[in-house]
């Protein structure tokens, strides 16, 4: 079954890429989301099997991969409570974006490519997951990576869009290094890459240390760091986020799959599945709690001030990502990765109703130009609205339980740890400004007045993004009958919606006993490891009462300042903004880290990058090496070809000088 | 007196075989010449065989030389069609005429 | 063991193509030019059923014929890619010799008996049959170089061949006298039994001459000289048949020959495979710069490749064999994709073959050049396509073995080679476009697809070619 689950989307990638053209586009869209459901079913089968029933996992063996002195590489497919958590969320969402993109890609002309891309997406995150080493996962960590690559840049005529993917293959690369030398390193530990291997010689090399750079630095904790380079990577946490905002240029059902629901995640996946390694490096823990503290509370500032909708939820992934870190980072893995379950459904919901919007106001994304929706597509606004309750953790919503959750276990151990203490007071300072910048998407969206000069009227807004060259072309069309309502999407986008809203609101309170509460030991079964005085998961309930309700306060604080400044008293926002100029041009633009990398990492790479190729290349390498030797090459080809006469002759006679020569060195060679 | 050993029909054998590849190099002229001398290495390699047959006692040598007797008649058999295709169309059968294919 | 028993259990796949190839001569006899489209199909059936039978066939090594004839693993795994390479030149040729007036029941017949001889080269224990597979395959193979039979360049390519073909014949038949009359035996085990502790000059002699020969058959420098001129003016699907099929059975027996029959004097023939070894990669490697006609092009690369293919053989372990045995396998894979995309080279309904013609190939057919690149950048050996790991096996089992020196040439030489091959795909994809070609048949698609895919599957999933490859090299050691 397991077999089915990842190569199903393979298949359909391969129906979908290689016989797209033949096929057609409907045919493509159909055999692919088909593949999805059938393997969405699968997973949760699988969930019911492997994590709720009794099965403890297994990890089936398809191949060897490569063998080359003590490194054996398996492809093998690992099942254990943590992969079946990350299949089902994979395949549900994966196979509900399929099916909601039947009708948001419906004008485009390339959906074959669009959709195969999407199942090699998942089959690549669904072989990330299975993962039962080091450098399977790496395939995967990479196979994701291109799939989100393409897909940015699927609209390549756009370049706004194909800057974008580069960004995010570049960032990503950073991360990478970062994982491949932590692979590196852990198999110069342990000399394996298996996880049951590494894991079993982790224990025996806490202290171990290694030198590195004239310093002698503890190997594990060296690893560690190394491999949440990678995950913060393609987790876009602080200092390699940047390429994440950018990343909404791709369409937005990919926004929801990828850049919120899954490939962002699998840095949090990870961390997790490496929690044996990381739970014996305590100050790459700590490391990990500040980063995701930092990205939490940096991700929620830059939110407030955003005007794209798709970027707000952008920002609001990269802040939720970070509490995940958080939970990570005090030992509290189940609640990372529940974080992960329910934020995977409210998140998708979220993007797949902007996703909803922007198709009901003919590709405006830009929220300024928006406003009194919720008559117009009140099904869209009730699905939106109800993602929000979930992302601002409104009681017994599915982030009531996993992001309080975090919360408090933050709190609990920062009684032993600073860190931990900075990281819950971001996280509660985050989580109020996440119900503001929520809010505020709502409100901005759906109530007061749409601007007379938006939709079908002025489509030439100077916001870069919003301006949709690609497939805008429809709305020109539109543009010859005048004013056009928005209008309710398509039932075939509306279903992913309420399924994912069910999710939204259910998924924490029904499976909370099982990823942090009671039910923990029978649900997990050794999938995530912890250590002997890591007991974080008891110790949270043991907070005091306003720690607990610390986040909710928060969430109804926002709340109620962002309907008094977007409701009640519509232009608050641009007073405030004028009243601190300088702190609203700093959040708007992201605290200004791309200028700060483009001076820091671009212009110098492009210069030194000038100097290699005018100087060294051009002048000394090319100048002696590549035209001398090139020259002579030719000279050789020359020779040769002159050899070759044409007369049988000559050629019989090249044959005996052949045999004679041999033959004259034995006898020479006999002699002496 | 001189006894007709195994080295003397090596040594002509060898000749022969000379004189073979000899013919093939060095004849400009004539593609027939190039097929007697090639059976005049097959001849001169069955002179071998059955000398040497002789002198360890062993009949495969002769069996071997009968074999390579049959294939050469099919061989010459199979270059002369060739010859006769090539000649067909080229009107011409001299060795130095056949270098259209080279570089 | 009696004589229908070693016929069915260690000859079958010969059985099967020896009595089909007399039914299908009955049948074109019968039916006449009509014949050629139920004689071609069942060629292939045939030869299908001969691969089949080697798949299915398990039995342990096995001398039979009174030694003339072993039955091995090493000889199943490379008779099934001989076969492989038969059935794939015979399903794109079709189309090419219909259009080219050339749709003659002789061609599969002159395949299959072709084939026949390969398989009975390679299964070769002593020196007669040896001679009478080599023979067998080369007479059918004179023929179907000069298979045009109005074409001057095609009788031209037969003749030449035909000519210098017969020397090495001869040469061969030359060594073997001496090999018989020094060593006493025409059997391979006797030969080594004999040349175990030293060897007369005379038995060098012969085995110089031999490999001579043999070397002649795999096209490797010196005795390479037929080679560009065959392949250029033969008909394409013949040139396919002559780089793909024909290729593996020289080696096999090459391979055969100084592993089994000269394990005694192992120093001397080393010597002899590192002197055409590196003759054949650089000449492959220099003389193909600047070549225009495709084929051509196709054949000096053929020549550095078995130069590639040597060094394994040069090591002399079963690390070496092995990587002989992979190389010839992605080697085998990479021809017959390449030629594939050769026999798609039709503009208007008429054949070209100048790489010219190729030009802006990734406008006018963006899937085809994409093929035709993967398949250059392999045999470039560009990692991570399957060229890079064949060189890599036979360059490791070089290096294990201590001969550096010509390691380094064959990376050397694949460096100077992977210009003319990368020029190919600079063309197809930066120049302007030439005239768009004509659809190409399904099966000319289907080999050129399956071939690039083959290639890039193997950096996935290459076990069951290595398990295969290391199994067939055990057996011969």
């Amino acid at each position: 079954m397991i077999y089915a689950i990842v190569f199903l989307p393979l298949v359909g990638f391969l129906i979908a890429g290689a016989l797209g053209p033949w096929i057609g586009a409907r045919a493509s869209e159909l055999v692919t989301t088909g593949l999805l459901m059938v393997c969405a079913v699968l997973s949760w089968i699988v969930f019911f099997d492997v994590a709720l029933g009794h099965d403890h996992g297994y990890a089936p063996i398809v191949g060897n991969w490569m063998t080359v002195g003590a490194l054996k590489i398996d492809w093998a497919l690992r099942v254990d409570t943590l992969t079946a958590v990350m299949l089902v969320v994979v395949n549900t969402v994966s196979s509900l974006v399929h099916l909601y993109s039947i009708g948001y890609m419906h004008e485009d002309p390339d959906r074959p490519r669009f959709f195969a891309y999407l199942s090699l997406f998942t089959f690549a995150m669904l072989m990330l997951v299975t993962a039962d080493n080091l450098v399977q996962m790496f395939f995967g960590w990479e196979g994701v990576g291109l799939a989100s690559y393409l897909l940015i840049g699927f609209w390549y005529q756009k370049p706004s869009a194909n800057a974008a993917a580069i960004k995010a293959f570049v960032v990503n690369r950073v991360g990478d290094f970062g994982f491949a030398l932590g692979i590196f390193l852990v198999f110069q530990l342990t000399k394996s890459l298996g996880f049951e291997e590494v894991f079993a010689a982790v224990p025996g090399l806490a202290g171990k240390t290694i030198h590195v750079f004239g310093m002698d630095v503890d190997a594990l904790t060296m690893a560690a760091l190394l491999l949440f380079v990678g995950a913060m990577g393609k987790s876009a946490q602080f200092f390699l986020h940047t390429w994440l905002p950018d990343a909404m240029e791709g369409p937005t059902p990919v926004s929801a799959l990828i850049h919120a629901a899954t490939m962002v995640t699998a840095g949090v996946f990870m961390v997790a599945r490496l929690s044996p390694i990381f739970e014996y490096a305590p100050t790459a823990l700590e490391f990990v709690t500040i980063i995701g503290a930092v990205t939490a509370f940096f991700a929620a500032t830059v939110g407030l001030v955003q005007n794209d909708i798709k970027r707000v939820i952008a920002y609001s992934t990269c802040s939720q990502l970070g509490y995940m870190f958080v939970a990570e980072g005090v030992g509290a893995y189940s609640l990372g990765i529940f974080h992960l379950f329910t934020h995977a459904f409210f998140k998708a919901l979220l993007f797949l109703g902007a996703g909803s919007v922007i198709h009901a106001m003919h590709h405006e994304q830009d929220m300024r130009n928006m406003g009194g929706l919720r008559k117009d597509i009140p099904f869209t606004f009730a699905m939106m609205t109800i993602g929000t309750l979930a992302l601002t953790g409104f009681p017994f919503t599915a982030g009531y339980f996993s992001k309080d959750g975090i919360i408090e276990a933050a709190f609990a151990a920062g009684e032993h740890r600073t860190t931990a203490m900075i990281g819950f007071v971001a996280t509660v300072v985050a989580a109020g400004l996440t119900s503001y910048y929520s809010w505020r998407l709502v409100f901005m969206t759906f109530f007061g007045h749409r601007p007379a000069h938006s939709v079908a009227v002025n489509h030439s807004h100077d916001e870069p993004s919003t301006d949709d060259h690609a497939h805008g072309h429809d709305d020109h069309g539109h543009d010859d009958h005048g004013h056009h309502a928005p209008h309710e999407s398509p039932l075939v986008m509306l279903i992913p919606l309420a399924v994912l809203a069910i999710g939204a609101l259910g998924a924490g309170y029904v499976f909370e006993p099982d990823f942090a509460g009671h039910a923990y030991d029978e649900f997990w079964k050794g999938a995530l490891f912890t250590g002997e005085h890591n007991e974080i998961l008891h110790e949270m309930h043991a907070i005091p009462a306003w720690a607990g309700f610390a986040p909710t306060a928060m969430m109804v604080l926002g709340f109620l300042v962002s309907l008094y400044v977007y409701v009640l008293k519509p232009g608050t926002a641009q007073a405030l903004a004028r009243i601190f100029p300088r702190l609203y041009q700093f959040l708007l633009n992201k605290w200004y880290f791309d200028e700060l990398y483009d001076f820091l990492f671009v212009r110098p790479a492009f210069a030194i990058g000038r100097l290699f190729w005018k100087g060294g290349d051009g002048a000394i390498i090319d100048g002696l090496g590549p035209d001398g030797v090139a020259a002579r090459v030719a000279d050789g080809a020359r020779l040769a070809v002159r050899l070759q006469t044409g007369y049988v002759y000559h050629y019989a006679f090249a044959m005996l000088i052949g045999v004679a020569a041999v033959v004259t060195y034995f006898v020479a060679g006999g002699l002496r | 007196m001189l006894t007709i050993g195994l080295t003397h029909y090596l040594v002509v054998a060898a000749i022969l075989f000379t004189l073979g590849v000899a013919g093939i190099i060095l004849n400009r002229k004539n593609i027939i010449v190039i097929l007697m001398s090639v059976e005049l290495i097959l001849l001169s390699v069955n002179l071998n065989f059955v000398a040497f047959s002789q002198s360890l006692g062993d009949l495969t040598g002769q069996v071997f030389a009968l074999f390579v007797l049959t294939v050469a008649a099919a061989e010459a058999a199979i270059g002369l069609a060739i010859l006769v295709a090539f000649y067909r169309n080229r009107g011409t059968i001299a060795v130095e005429d056949i270098n259209s294919l080279k570089g | 063991m009696p004589f229908f028993v070693q016929l069915a259990h260690h000859f079958l796949p010969e059985t099967i193509l020896a009595v089909g190839v007399m039914v299908l001569i009955l049948i074109g006899a019968w039916r006449g030019e009509r014949g050629f489209g139920l004689v071609d199909e069942m060629a292939v059936g045939i030869l299908a059923l001969a691969l089949v039978a080697i798949a299915l066939s398990s039995t342990p090594d096995t001398s039979v014929f009174d030694g003339a004839y072993i039955d091995d693993g090493f000889s199943r795994f490379m008779k099934a890619l001989t076969l492989i390479g038969a059935i794939a030149s015979i399903l794109m040729s079709v189309d090419w010799l219909q259009r080219s007036g050339l749709e003659k029941f002789e061609y599969p017949v002159l395949i299959i008996l072709s084939t026949l001889g390969m398989l009975l080269l390679i299964s070769a224990d002593n020196l007669i049959a040896l001679y009478l597979g080599l023979e067998l395959m080369s007479l059918a193979l004179y023929v179907m170089a000069a298979f045009a039979r109005d074409d001057g360049q095609s009788s031209e390519a037969g003749l030449k061949y035909f000519v210098l073909g017969a020397l090495s014949s001869g040469m061969m038949l030359y060594g073997a006298s001496l090999l018989y009359g020094f060593a006493g035996t025409v059997s391979f085990a006797g030969i080594a039994a004999v040349v175990s502790t030293s060897a007369p000059i005379g038995v060098i002699f012969g085995l110089v001459f031999v490999l001579a020969a043999l070397a002649f058959k795999m096209s490797a420098a010196p005795f390479h000289m037929w080679t560009p001129d065959v392949y250029q003016g033969a008909p394409t699907p013949v040139t396919a048949f002559f780089a793909s099929a024909a290729k593996m059975a020289a080696v096999a027996i090459t391979a055969r020959i100084v592993v089994t029959a000269f394990p005694g004097v192992k120093d001397q023939w080393r010597q002899i495979v590192v002197f055409i070894s590196i003759a054949s990669m650089l000449l492959g490697s220099f003389a193909a710069i600047g070549q225009e006609n495709i084929k051509r092009l196709m054949a000096y690369s053929s020549i550095g490749h078995m130069g590639f293919a040597l060094i394994g053989l040069a090591a002399g372990d079963e690390a070496g064999v092995r990587g002989v045995a992979i190389y010839l396998t992605i080697y085998l894979i990479m021809t017959l994709g390449t030629f594939a995309a050769i026999l798609a080279m039709r503009v208007q309904g008429r054949y070209v073959e100048n790489v010219s013609d190729l030009a802006g190939l990734s406008r006018t057919n963006g899937w085809m050049a994409f093929f035709l690149a993967m398949l250059m950048f392999s045999l470039a050996g560009i990692p991570p396509l399957a060229g890079f790991f064949a060189k890599y096996y036979v360059l490791l089992a070089a290096v294990d073995a201590g001969l550096f020196g010509l390691a380094v040439i064959g990376v050397l030489a694949s460096a100077v080679a992977a210009y003319y091959y990368l020029r190919v795909v600079k063309v197809m994809y930066f120049d302007e476009p030439a005239p768009a070609f004509d659809r190409a048949p399904m099966a000319v698609r289907a080999v050129l697809a399956v071939s690039t895919l083959a290639l890039l599957g193997f950096w996935v999933y290459p076990t069951p070619v290595m398990d295969a490859a290391a199994a067939a090299a055990k057996s011969l050691f």
